[in-house]
């Protein structure tokens, strides 16, 4: 059985918490390597110029990883508000399989009620759609963090007795993307399946 | 949901919806109440969400929904209450009555249309179509802010847990031996009624009405002669005290 929307917006919101805790992680990754570069000097040039570039990622998956989580949130609790209405609903039809007397009293309620879950269950597809949208577009933050440590493990390697240091930077880049993508591709597989599993109940 | 009509008086009407037998099993039965006076009705303790369905089918026969302005809750607890979510998408102009006490945490079974209002602690008076119907303080019994509904002109007192026991299903629905009926109610008040002090303030309070029914939330309902015995009988329980030792 698919697991409600709320559920896996939530989840996908703790995915994307935890990646911005990673990143924060890199931000300060991007500060030991700056103070590396200023004491290594003039061998370290072209580290020096990474750096930015480190902290700059950082601050954008930071923000991005901000808006992702703040709009699985959201669509969380509209998926609860649309979970209530089905419930309504499912309620309303078991009423009117009774036929109470004063049946008509109630139907504009239940035609209201049906109406807000349209409009709910309307809202959360194009939501679910644009968070899957934003997930992809951070997935281009780790590609850039790959290059990243790519090239510092490059400059690295012409840094004399920092070289070592500066490997271990390089590769706490790396890894800390990976994690950040490992976050992602869970939040991105909660969406596709429940993606799927929507299409195939269509 | 059966539906029993306890009083009737040209427009003016309690109708008691219990023993429902699709209930699922493990849940509490309760009494749900309905008052009718004019074109107006109240719901007292409407109940929890696995019965709305059939209370809501139930109460549509005997009135239109415009025609339920009010919903009254005693306390806080989901068998009273917990279907206000669902009430709120089916009566979204009603007003709900209820102790100020628990006003923010009722409003966590999701209350967006209907109108909270807050009881004071003293009680208060609301008219109903050509009626008044009294809130009476019944605090700490058992709930620490909770009201009964008393009824000066049906004289019916629906007093929530008070009176209430724990029986089989199809068990009938008046008291006809308080001896028999009395071991029932006594675990049940032991354990669910903390203060002897609220008990006492509670019994001088009601003493003084003239009680027809006394109609509680689970369990028997109470005529005089029975009525007298039960305060009598309570008023000697002692309660508070279902502590192992």
């Amino acid at each position: 059985m698919a697991a409600p929307v709320f559920i896996i917006a939530a989840s996908v919101s703790a995915e994307l918490h935890q990646a911005m805790i990673e990143a924060r992680g890199l931000a300060l990754t991007a500060k030991n390597a700056r103070a590396l570069a200023v004491r290594a000097g003039s061998k370290t040039v072209g580290f020096r110029a990474i750096t930015d570039f480190i902290e700059e990622l950082a601050s954008a998956i930071i923000s991005q990883s901000r808006v992702i989580n703040h709009h699985a949130e959201k669509l969380s609790t509209q998926a609860v508000t649309a979970w209530h209405s089905d419930n309504a609903m499912a309620h309303f039809r078991w009423v009117e399989a009774q036929k109470p007397e004063h049946l008509a009293s109630i139907r504009p309620h239940i035609n209201q009620c049906d109406k807000q879950l349209d409009a709910l269950n309307h809202e959360l597809q194009i939501g679910l759609r644009d968070l899957i949208g934003q997930i992809d577009e951070s997935y281009k933050h780790i590609r850039t963090a790959n290059l990243i440590a790519t090239s510092s493990h490059v400059e690295a390697a012409t840094a004399g007795d920092f070289r070592e240091q500066l490997e271990v930077i390089a590769d706490n880049i790396r890894k800390t993307a990976d994690r950040i993508a490992a976050h992602l591709n869970r939040a991105n597989s909660l969406l596709s399946q429940n993606h799927r599993e929507r299409k195939i109940a269509c | 949901m059966l539906a029993t009509v306890l009083y009737e008086d040209g427009d003016h009407r309690w109708i008691m919806f219990a023993r429902d037998p699709g209930k699922p099993d493990g849940i509490i039965d309760t009494n749900q109440y309905l008052i009718q006076s004019g074109n107006e009705a109240i719901l007292l303790d409407p109940g929890g969400i696995e019965l709305f369905a059939p209370m809501l089918s139930s109460v549509l026969k005997y009135v239109p929904a415009e025609g339920i302005t009010k919903l009254f809750a005693s306390h806080q607890d989901p068998d009273i209450i917990s279907s206000l979510g669902l009430w709120d998408q089916a009566l979204p102009n009603a007003e709900l009555y209820s102790p100020w006490l628990w006003e923010s945490f009722i409003r966590h079974f999701g209350m967006n249309n209907i109108t909270y209002k807050a009881i004071p602690d003293e009680g208060m008076t609301i008219t109903l179509g050509r009626i008044q119907l009294q809130f009476i303080p019944a605090h700490y019994l058992h709930s620490s802010g909770n009201f009964h509904v008393w009824d000066a002109k049906a004289g019916i007192l629906m007093s929530g847990d008070v009176g209430a026991a724990l029986e089989e299903p199809g068990a009938p629905l008046w008291v006809d031996s308080m001896e028999r009926h009395a071991p029932k109610m006594k675990k049940f008040h032991q354990r669910w009624m903390p203060s002897d002090a609220a008990k006492h303030d509670w019994i001088r309070r009601v003493s003084a009405l003239d009680i027809k029914i006394m109609a509680p939330q689970h369990g028997r309902l109470f005529k005089p002669p029975h009525v007298a015995d039960f305060l009598r009988w309570f008023e000697q329980l002692p309660v508070g005290v279902a502590i192992k030792g």
